[in-house]
């Protein structure tokens, strides 16, 4: 054997089968000598783990000038050592993230962020088409499932809506009050725990709920339609799936959040009422007749096409995020997280226009 | 082969297809006749499920085109593609019957969205297509209920509702045992005969293939390698088509593919 003199050699002698457990424990991937003799003499397997942390090896003996010797090897293990494997030739493809640093990225970013824009704007069009004029269409506009949609999405949801109204209305009177009862005016409970409900938080917090429930299961639903090769069956048929599994739910939200908003701002006023009733002793006729005093019609008005604006945001975030869906259960799951959080983002966006406009 | 007065059904012209910067299918070119059963094959991830999904418009091509009954297949929401569309039957590989509804309703849907049929009649068709596929009385499920079989035999009665003159089926027979696979092979045998429905196979199946082709599309590394009919492709005993179907696994590169290690090796004399 010819290793140079000033590097003492190590013979290393390797069992009959060389494992990864005899790997781990002998470390024999990262080894520190110079000259190494790995004897293979009785060794009669190797798994994958010992092939890999012998090629290691010989990789980085090779890198700092070392030497690795293989005494013994038969001819099988050899060629199981030597060959590596065919790389594939998709490997060739272009690179995936841009090159040309900064402003090539902020470039790729901006484009990307045009076509999702696109995308959602088309499915927002499709959705209003299909949902309006694509009705005409008689035959291939299925009534019957709306009202299955009513009952799920909007029935479903009233415990909820219900609950959590009725507990925030109780909150923001008990906050309230505090106040009021400080100045003396805790006459003006009723108006205020009233037209907050009616006009803002009645209408945004089924929203916010509805974002939650029924958005991210409008994601989930045409995501996993698109994982399953259901969307593109529906496309085959020549069926919209827009039309098919948006518009139902569509007209569905459209007509159920009104009254999911209706039934919420009432039980909140009710938990304000509550409040005024045991904590500040306000008598129900002081608070209901400032209320009536001081509520307008606008006001009502204001919280219904709200509640109407913010049902169309919640499907069509969630539909926009379920066609996005590509190929995995994975995607299915980040899509439905990034539906929820941008139909939040928006309705609150929207609650902020509406402040100005209405 | 075929007669070349008749025109196609399905003629695939010089397609190219893209998945972001890869190229899958290389300017291909398949043509389909009436009647005819063409299978696509190749091995794994050689492009034939994107060619089938571009020759019924669920991908477009980046270049060439395809066209179904003499109608350039167009984007999604073109009027003419739609139209030409209803024309095509298409049997999903994992089946694609809609989890939201029964078997029956699965397969109620394509005449219901297209037809003015009256619900009796509708049912009765219904009836009929699972007779047809061998699922009489398991209409009332949910695809879930459904074994794979089953579940395949469903989206082919889903896939021929509308009695569409061609079907386009996408690995039919993959994950089925060999008697729900051979009776797959023989109904659509069947339906070749009884309809003179024309028929694309995307498969790598080979009893598949031997029992079901008349024509052969080989694709390899997404061009074709070779087209013709059956009997001249089991002809072929070298080359890729010849080990397909030799079921002989291709020979390794030299070297393997790389440069090796070069592992100093001592033996005991």
């Amino acid at each position: 054997m010819d290793l140079p003199h000033e590097n003492p050699v190590t013979i290393i002698t390797l069992p009959t089968d060389l494992d990864y457990f005899w790997v781990e424990k002998t470390r024999l991937f990262d080894r520190p000598e110079q000259a190494l003799v790995l004897d293979f003499s009785a060794t009669k397997r190797l798994d994958s783990a010992a092939l890999c942390a012998i090629r290691l090896l010989q990789e980085d003996l090779k890198a700092r000038n070392g030497r690795l010797v293989l005494r013994n090897v038969s001819e099988d293990l050899l060629s199981l050592l030597e060959n590596p494997s065919k790389p594939l030739e998709i490997s060739a493809r272009a690179p995936r993230s841009p090159e040309g640093g900064f402003f090539a990225l902020v470039g790729d970013r901006l484009i990307g962020a045009k076509e999702s824009c696109i995308a959602a704007l088309s499915v927002l069009a499709e959705m209003l088409y299909w949902g309006t004029i694509g009705i005409l269409k008689k035959r291939e506009f299925r009534r019957g499932v709306v009202g299955e949609q009513m009952y799920l999405l909007g029935y479903k949801a009233l415990g909820i809506v219900g609950l959590l109204s009725f507990l925030i209305g109780m909150v923001l009177a008990i906050q309230v009050a505090m106040q009021l009862k400080d100045f003396g005016a805790s006459v003006f409970l009723g108006p205020l725990i009233g037209i907050t409900m009616i006009r803002e938080m009645g209408p945004i917090l089924t929203a916010v709920i509805l974002a939650g429930r029924t958005g991210s299961a409008t994601t989930a639903e045409i995501g996993t339609m698109g994982v399953g090769e259901e969307l593109d069956a529906l496309r085959t048929m020549g069926i919209n799936p827009i039309q098919f599994i948006v518009v139902p739910k569509f007209w569905a939200l459209s007509l159920t959040m009104p009254v999911l908003s209706t039934l919420g701002t009432g039980a909140g006023i009710l938990g304000g009422w509550l409040v005024g009733i045991f904590y500040l002793g306000l008598s129900s006729s002081t608070f209901w007749g400032q209320l009536s005093e001081n509520l307008h019609a606008e006001d009502v008005f204001t919280g219904l096409i709200k509640s109407v604006v913010f049902s169309w945001l919640i499907i069509w975030i969630g539909a926009y995020y379920g066609f996005r869906v590509r190929g995995s259960a994975e995607s299915v799951g980040r899509e439905t997280t990034a539906s929820v959080v941008a139909c939040i983002f928006i309705i609150i966006v929207a609650d902020a226009a509406f402040s100005f406009i209405l | 082969m075929q007669p070349k007065a008749e025109k196609p059904i399905v003629a695939a012209t010089g397609i190219s297809v893209y998945y972001g910067a890869l190229r899958v299918l290389r300017e291909v070119s398949v043509r389909v006749f009436p009647s005819e059963i063409r299978v696509i094959l190749g091995t794994s991830g050689c492009g034939k499920t994107t060619l089938l999904k571009t020759m019924v418009g669920l991908l477009r091509p980046a270049a060439g085109s395809v066209r179904l009954f003499d109608v350039e297949i167009g984007e999604q929401d073109d009027p003419e593609t739609i139209a030409v569309l209803k024309k095509a039957g298409v049997l999903f590989q994992n089946g694609a019957l809609l989890g939201s509804l029964t078997v029956e309703e699965n397969i109620a849907l394509p005449l219901q969205m297209h037809t003015s049929l009256p619900q009796r009649l509708i049912g009765e068709i219904v009836e009929y297509k699972l007779s047809q596929v061998r699922l009489a009385g398991s209409g009332h499920l949910y695809p879930a209920e459904l074994s794979g079989g089953m579940r395949k035999r469903a989206a082919l009665a889903r896939a021929l509702a509308h009695d569409p003159p061609v079907l386009f089926c996408d690995e039919p027979s993959a994950g089925l045992d060999p008697t729900t696979a051979a009776g797959l092979d023989r109904l659509l045998l069947d339906l070749r005969r009884t309809l003179g429905i024309t028929i694309v196979v995307v498969t790598h199946e080979l009893r598949s293939i031997e029992t079901i082709a008349d024509n052969v599309s080989f694709l390899k590394d997404g061009s074709v390698l070779f087209d013709g009919t059956l009997a001249e492709a089991l002809t072929l005993t070298t080359g890729p088509v010849g080990e397909f179907f030799s079921r002989a696994e291709p020979p390794l590169p030299a070297g393997n593919g790389g440069p090796g290690y070069g592992f100093i090796v001592e033996r005991d004399s």
